[in-house]
């Protein structure tokens, strides 16, 4: 309440410094304890992340190569995927967009847009179980099915046992 | 400082007499308290990312929708997608992730000419996404993978509509024309006049034309590869059949799998069967209509993802243009700040788009 007593019309502000800087400062105590440039982990630290996604990267790849165990159950590596993509997500966010330094503030953006697109994504969720329950009839005259696939791998098979003999 | 109301008002000249809600008298001031501890520039940024958060959550939610609630959905190889080539992007994008905050920590320390030299790698890395990305593009559209028809051979099935598609084609190719110009110049004078009779009585002459399924049946055997050679054999094969008056479903199966297989699956897929096994392949100007069960709505939302992450990236490298033209102290470690973390984000995409992509 210090400039309470005083004529000042604009914004509170130490004399001389424009709003932006006194917000500097304001940021500034907010989280001075880490020391001056020191709080963003410096290049040791940078490099430990780009590891830790090149890792994460190369694990995921790791579901494509003939090594994966569980080439025939398809959803094991899809789960598996987005659990590594959201790591690596978790990681460049925490640490090259230095949240996981910011003061509290963070909160107030990232989790309500956090929680819209989590709505979004349970809301699309019976679109999924439902998406053709309503065909027109012109969708299902060319609508692809498992069918065509299998005929085409059939016609794929039969023309390279024709090509052996 | 520590005034903790947004804002209080207060009659200058009265103090805290009676009349505090008549604001006739004098002025008011009003005093302000920064809602968050942090710079206007980096608070709109993170406002701006936040719908973007939503923009392409939507994008994404839409992708699974259609995706997991489809019949069928082409396997990677189905559509000309490698994933080695997906993760060598992945990589240069977290590497560009790790120069732009390493320009920032120069920045910041004052290291001018370091932090230009950061900069100038992360937009570096930046144009070899976008290079890879066409790279990508380009292979999709030489398999006839296009997102609308006008451009796309892209067949759901391989049905009877396929059929005579592949049978148009082929009648284009027995005349198609020897200049391409004098075609355009043809068809915009048929435009003009409102019919093919009222542009011969013009004057108009159709273009000449040629026929190239002729001319490849004419060739010498000696003029020809083996494997060219085998490939003339299998196209005059499904041209019998396409012209065969009782054909059956499976025949146009086997005209499909002709022009375009559809690899198989697993690291090395289509190196024993299609790779270049195809009649498209085998010659490119066939042009085929080809079928990939499932490919339209791929190529979709394909094109769409990874098209509006692209166009993220180009404004990134725009954002970095600008920053380069300056001189990148300790001022203006606050823009880089902001472009950065615009730039994580665009990295952030690609993390969760290569997955979704390339290896779903």
């Amino acid at each position: 309440m210090s400039d309470h007593g005083s004529h000042s019309h604009g914004p509170v502000t130490r004399a001389g410094e424009s709003a932006d800087d006194a917000l500097e400062h304001a940021r500034e105590a907010a989280h001075g304890d880490a020391g001056s440039h020191g709080e963003h982990g410096g290049l040791g630290k940078y490099l430990l992340v780009f590891l830790a996604l090149c890792g994460l990267t190369t694990m995921s790849f790791f579901t494509y190569s003939a090594a994966w165990p569980w080439r025939d159950q398809p959803q094991v590596g899809w789960a598996f995927m987005m659990a590594v993509s959201c790591t690596k997500a978790m990681l460049v966010i925490l640490f090259f967009m230095h949240v996981w330094w910011e003061a509290n503030w963070k909160y107030v953006l990232t989790i309500p847009a956090a929680m819209m697109a989590l709505f979004l994504g349970i809301m699309l969720v019976p679109d999924v179980g439902m998406r053709n329950r309503m065909v027109s009839q012109e969708r299902a005259l060319h609508m692809a099915r498992g069918s065509d696939l299998r005929l085409i791998e059939e016609a794929s098979a039969a023309s390279a046992a024709s090509a052996a003999h | 400082m520590t005034a903790s109301a947004a804002s209080i008002p207060h009659g200058h000249d009265h103090g805290h007499s009676g009349h505090g809600d008549d604001h006739g008298h004098g002025h008011v001031t009003l005093q302000y308290q920064p809602g968050l501890p942090l710079s206007r520039g980096k608070l709109i940024m993170w406002l701006f990312l936040s719908t973007e958060i939503m923009f392409f959550a939507a994008l994404l939610g839409s992708y699974v929708v259609l995706r997991f609630g489809a019949s069928v959905w082409p396997k990677p190889h189905h559509v000309h997608l490698s994933e080695p080539i997906g993760a060598f992007n992945t990589f240069v994008l977290i590497c560009s992730s790790v120069t732009v905050v390493l320009a920032l920590e120069a920045a910041r320390v004052n290291k001018t000419s370091l932090a230009k030299l950061w900069m100038v790698l992360t937009f570096l890395l930046g144009a070899v996404f976008l290079g890879v990305k066409a790279y990508e593009y380009v292979a999709k559209f030489d398999h006839g993978i296009y997102p609308a028809s006008p451009r796309g051979r892209l067949y759901e099935r391989p049905d009877l509509y396929y059929g005579s598609a592949v049978r148009a084609r082929l009648d284009e190719l027995r005349r198609e024309p020897t200049s391409g110009w004098s075609a355009a110049k043809y068809r915009w004078a048929v435009w003009r006049h409102g019919s093919p009779q009222a542009a011969a009585l013009a004057g108009w002459k159709e273009p000449e034309t040629v026929d190239r399924l002729k001319e490849l049946d004419e060739m010498p055997e000696s003029a020809l590869s083996a494997e060219q050679q085998e490939s003339r054999r299998r196209l005059q094969q499904i041209q019998k059949m396409l012209a065969s008056p009782d054909q059956q479903a499976f025949d146009m199966a086997v005209v499909a799998d002709q022009v375009m297989p559809l690899p198989s699956e697993g690291p090395g897929g289509g190196a024993h069967h299609g790779g270049g096994h195809g009649l498209n392949d085998a010659f490119p100007w066939l042009k085929l209509p080809v079928v990939i069960p499932g490919g339209n709505m791929w190529a979709s939302t394909y094109f769409l993802l990874t098209g509006f992450h692209a166009v993220h990236v180009i404004v990134g490298l725009i954002v970095f243009a600008i920053l380069l033209t300056y001189r990148l102290g300790a001022k203006q470690a606050g823009m880089i700040e902001n472009a950065g973390l615009y730039w994580h984000f665009v990295d952030l995409v690609w993390i969760f788009l290569f997955p979704l992509m390339y290896l779903f």
